[in-house]
């Protein structure tokens, strides 16, 4: 699905070039759970951008599906962006002045599904998440986890192929955080590709194979055989409960 | 689009997004530049109101009167007979009328009630061509009959009642009984001719002393229109009308007569007829007000783009989201269209509380704006207006990259905010420079010599006094002791003069046009300080009815045409009066306004006081004036004082009374107006730019903090920093207050070129206005700058 080769990102300041990514050869298959792990500053942020065309890299190849993707019209990007690849983000970047609802239904209005469409979708999704009774407020009223769950919502409501999290959990408690990557986990055995980085060693578990960039080199390349099944794994459902300190999580349809 | 206003609604009550900042300097800007552009568009709304209008035309006379001069003179007023021979001879005419103006009267009832009223004569084709909706009554017979008038449905409330059949009188005109017939709509306030009462031309001799209703040459003070057929255009009319005058004019005898002399009718349409007349005010204004609003236009852009690099993150979340550029700037767009919409309510509710004061100074109410010649062309602007301002932002928006918009976003290059900065400093300086002039040039007009007195210098009309009672009403004021002198006066200077010719010895040939102030008493020129320095002024003893006084530029001309050494003494021929003697020669003064001023040579005609009621009692028409000078000590009370001795000599005491000095003063109301409107631009456009100065300075202080943090340790002083700094922007600033000047001189050029007394445009002016701009543009970026240099440098440093 994803071939990069070779890829270099440097920066030109006055006096010098800094490189931040150096030669990475990278292939994902679909299907995967990939985590990238390593020390601030390495190169991880930038991988996932140019992975996700939000980024050009300064040399390289990369193709994805088979076509190559580096000289593609903005146009075109849009068309990936709308059709095949979802963001999550450690600071979740959800649309301030937009409610919940309005949050997840964004992409499908720019992607251009029709009013009564995107209302079942939405709504679908909302029932997934076990957010239906929150779908009108803010995101500033929203714990850190909801609105992570909300970013994922939106992430996925365009049914994108490819899912990037770029540390997904890195602004919420371990709870919420194991919560946000049972999500990623069930979304990976529907058959979603994703790429996270993240720099917690129990949550990078949960990926099929770990990589560990330093100083834009990828030094280590892990493929687990059988990912072992976590605690919650044991008890899971097809709807996820929302795991919240305190106040216990009431359903309201 | 609804639910991008939706968002946009919310994010109106954000902080940090300058949005209350935005929103003022639009108001301001919208408030002032759709009130002077409307006020231009209204110029071109007149008579438009006219079914058929593009069909009507005013019939002007161009006239010149011999080869020497390269320029006709053009008129819209005809002689009598010309609009119905055009009708009759020129066929592609479908209707023509005349009317002829009687001017503003005071009119009585049968009751005594007075009302005031504008009255024209009309003759009965009227509403063919300039038609308005009738209320009652036929006015093809109404204006056929003698002494029968029709009334605007605003006099026809004033009355009150039925109207139909109720007989006025022209306080002017005792003793003519006109009988109400009819009554019509009444006219809207941009119409080129305005009346509210018309009384049929049959009655013109009742009126005037001769009837030129039917006359084809000379007499020429009838306003013409016609309307012509569809698809006719006027100059196809040409021969058709020259082969009338030739019938009718004789038009090819007198030009033999008169080699060189031209007599000719042109079509003009009436929509054009009112713009035509104010194109320099036209220019001027808009090209003020496309100033206020360019920069409230570019402040609020570069507004708007700071507070868009805060929301950066935001472009590149829709982008993830899948947006495309389009969908940005139709997110910006909508943003813009709130904002607009907040700023266009407030501008409208700002014009709404400044309307008294807007109306004075446009001499016309805010309402008669509002019709569709003005509205939609600022519709369309507006429009045009948010359309351009949304799309830099939202390009600009659209085009963040996203990787760095999700890392910390800061703009590095900040060249197009010193354009849109400079922008303002070029409207800034502009208006400013304007403002200073036109400043000098009004108070050097309300203070210019005219040429004659007119402190402690009263006047009253004697319209409507019976001509027993002007010997004793000129006792009366006489016995007053705070009252010197008291005169009599057919005219004033203010008031501008008919016109007369003076003719050669031989009486064949015109020699030049003057100003006729017709009749004075003795007294007259000396409470107005005119001195004679030639020969004598008008005295009992030594001067008959119908001495003359010239001007100086007069007696000069006299003596070039007739070889004359001296003109005392001498006989002239001047067309309405025959031959008289000149007695003497007084200075020219200005007559009308320094504004627009008449420079014809003018001329006083003798009458002594019991001439002037000798005269008044043949013709109870016969208009003058009586003039009064107080002591300069008693000033206060004058007016009421004179005001009621009047009284006590009309019958239905409603005497005008007026203060010469006042009237002069209001004799430059619109220049007064232009200055007013000058102060209000000035100071909206300083606040813009104030404004602007402050949010650049800021966000370039913040930006550059790290920079003044590490000049700071390496031991640069404040004023060190301050002068790198300041001298940055005023790099940008001298050029544009450059640019701003150049349009300023241009602009008062053009608004000065037909001023009598025009004040010199000296350089020191220029140089004053764009050093105040570049001072205020320093203290401000001091002051900002200061404050963040005067941080702890080590703070500014970590913060990174
Ligand atoms: N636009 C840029 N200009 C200069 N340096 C950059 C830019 N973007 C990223 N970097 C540098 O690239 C390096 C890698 O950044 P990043 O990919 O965000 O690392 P990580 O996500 O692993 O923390 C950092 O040292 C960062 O300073
Ligand atoms: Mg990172």
């Amino acid at each position: 699905m994803i071939y990069l080769t070779n890829i270099d990102k440097y920066y030109d300041s006055k006096f010098q070039r800094t490189f931040v990514l150096k030669a990475v050869n990278l292939e994902v298959k679909e299907g995967e759970f990939l985590s990238i792990m390593g020390p601030s500053g390495s190169g991880k942020s930038t991988l996932l951008n140019i992975i996700g065309l939000l980024d050009a890299p300064s040399a390289g190849e990369y193709s994805l599906y088979d076509k190559s993707v580096l000289d593609l019209k903005e146009k075109a990007k849009v068309e990936y962006h709308r059709n095949f690849i979802g963001f999550i983000f450690q600071a979740y970047h959800l649309i301030e002045e937009m409610t919940v609802y309005e949050n997840i239904e964004t992409p499908l209005i720019y992607k251009g599904v029709k009013g009564r469409d995107r209302q079942a979708m939405v709504a679908d999704l909302l029932d997934r998440f076990n957010m239906v009774a929150k779908k009108d407020l803010f995101p500033q009223q929203l714990s850190g986890g909801q609105q992570q769950l909300v970013g994922i919502a939106r992430a996925i409501i365009g049914k994108p192929k490819l899912l990037l999290a770029d540390e997904p959990t890195g602004n919420l408690h371990t709870t919420q955080g194991e919560m946000i990557m049972e999500v990623l986990r069930e979304l990976n055995n529907e058959g979603m590709t994703i790429i996270q980085v993240t720099h917690n060693e129990k949550f990078a578990e949960y990926g099929k194979r770990i990589i560990r960039l330093e100083d834009g080199i990828i030094r280590k390349d892990v493929i687990k055989a059988s990912p072992q099944p976590s605690p919650m794994e044991r008890e899971k459902e097809s709807k996820v409960m929302m795991v919240e300190s305190g106040e216990p999580n009431v359903r309201i349809v | 689009m609804v639910k991008l206003l939706k968002l946009a609604f919310r994010r109106l009550f954000r902080k940090g997004e300058h949005t209350a900042t935005r929103i003022i300097s639009l108001t301001a800007g919208l408030a002032f530049g759709l009130l002077l552009l409307s006020e231009v568009l209204y110029n071109y709304s007149f008579d438009s109101f006219y079914p058929d209008t593009n069909r009507i035309y005013v019939v002007h006379e161009n006239f010149r009167r011999d080869k020497s001069l390269d320029k006709m003179d053009s008129s819209p007023r005809v002689s009598g007979a010309i609009a119905p021979g055009l009708k009759a001879d020129v066929p592609g005419i479908e209707a023509a009328t005349r009317l002829n103006n009687i001017g503003s009267s005071v009119f009585y009832t049968e009751d005594k009630k007075s009302y005031q009223a504008q009255f024209s004569l009309a003759d009965e084709n009227l509403f063919d061509v300039l038609p308005v909706p009738l209320i009652s009554g036929n006015p093809k017979e109404i204006l056929k009959s003698p002494m029968a008038c029709m009334v605007s449905s605003k006099i026809a409330e004033e009355i009150g009642g039925d109207v139909t059949g109720k007989v006025i009188e022209i306080k002017r005109y005792p003793g003519k009984k006109i009988t109400i017939a009819g009554v019509f709509a009444e006219l809207p306030e941009n119409t080129n001719y305005k009346y509210d009462i018309l009384i049929s031309m049959v009655s013109t001799g009742q009126f005037f002393s001769w009837d030129g209703s039917t006359n084809w040459l000379g007499n020429d003070r009838y306003y013409a229109a016609v309307k012509l057929s569809p698809g006719v255009s006027p100059e196809s009319l040409a021969p058709a009308v020259r082969q009338m005058q030739v019938k009718h004019q004789e038009i090819e005898r007198i030009e033999q007569q008169q080699g060189g002399m031209v007599l000719k009718y042109s079509f003009i349409p009436i929509r054009k007829l009112y713009s035509d007349g104010v194109k320099d005010m036209i220019i001027i204004l808009t090209t003020i007000a496309f100033a206020v609003l360019f920069v409230s236009f570019m402040n609020y852009i570069l507004l708007t783009l700071s507070a868009l690099i805060k929301r950066a993150k935001s472009s590149a979340i829709h982008k993830t989201c899948g947006a495309e550029a389009k969908n940005l700037q139709l997110l910006i767009l909508s943003e813009t269209v709130l904002l607009f919409l907040i700023s266009l309510v407030g501008a409208l509710l700002l014009i709404l509380i400044l309307r008294p004061v807007a109306e004075v100074q446009l001499g016309h109410k805010l309402i008669s704006v509002f019709n569709a010649h003005v509205l939609w062309p600022l519709f369309f602007l507006i429009i045009l207006l948010v359309i351009l301002t949304s799309y830099l932002p939202g390009r600009f928006f659209s085009r963040i990259p996203v990787a760095t918009a999700f890392r910390d976003y800061q703009q590095k290059k900040n060249k197009w905010k010193l354009v849109l900065l400079s922008f303002q400093f070029v409207g800034a300086s502009f208006i400013l420079t304007i403002l200073v002039i036109v400043s000098m040039q009004y108070n050097s007009l309300i203070t210019a010599d005219h040429g004659y007195r007119t402190k402690g210098v009263y006047f009253g009309a004697t319209g409507g006094m019976e001509a027993s009672k002007i010997s004793v009403l000129l006792n009366e004021l006489r016995a007053v002791p705070e009252i010197e002198k008291v005169g009599l006066g057919h005219g004033l200077p203010i008031e501008g003069a008919a016109g007369n010719n003076i003719h050669s010895d031989d009486g064949e040939k015109e020699l030049f046009n003057i100003a006729d102030f017709y009749f004075i008493d003795e007294n007259y020129l000396s409470i107005l300080d005119i001195p004679v320095f030639e020969g004598d002024s008008f005295s009992q003893q030594n001067s008959v009815v119908n001495d003359l006084l010239i001007s100086k530029r007069g007696a000069e001309k006299l003596k070039v045409f007739n070889g004359w050494k001296n003109v005392v003494g001498k006989q002239v021929d001047i067309s309405e009066h025959g031959k008289s003697t000149i007695r003497g020669v007084f200075p020219d003064f200005i007559v009308n306004t320094i504004t627009n001023p008449n420079s014809r040579p003018s001329v006083f005609y003798y009458y002594p006081a019991e001439k002037f009621e000798q005269v008044r009692a043949e013709r109870s028409s016969f208009p003058f004036y009586v003039l009064i000078k107080t002591n300069e000590t008693s000033e206060a009370g004058m007016l009421k004082k004179i005001t009621e001795i009047f009284n006590r000599f009309l019958p239905y005491q409603d005497a005008v009374v007026k203060s010469l000095e006042m009237e002069q003063k209001a004799s430059y109301q619109s220049e007064h107006g232009f200055r007013n409107a000058m102060m209000a631009g000035n100071a909206i456009i300083l606040i813009i730019t104030v404004i602007g100065l402050l949010g650049y300075t800021s966000n370039e202080a913040a930006r550059r903090r790290k920079e003044l943090a590490i000049r700071r340790i390496s031991g640069a002083t404040l004023s060190d920093i301050l002068r790198v700094f300041i001298l940055d922007l005023e790099f940008i600033a001298v050029p544009a207050v450059l640019l701003g000047l150049a349009g300023a001189w241009l602009t008062v050029s053009k608004w000065m070129q037909n001023f009598a007394t025009k004040i010199p445009l000296h350089w020191g002016i220029f140089m004053v206005c764009s050093l105040f701009i570049l001072l205020l543009v320093a203290l401000i970026a001091a002051y900002n700058y200061t404050r963040t240099a005067n941080r702890n440098p080590v703070e500014a440093l970590r913060y990174e």
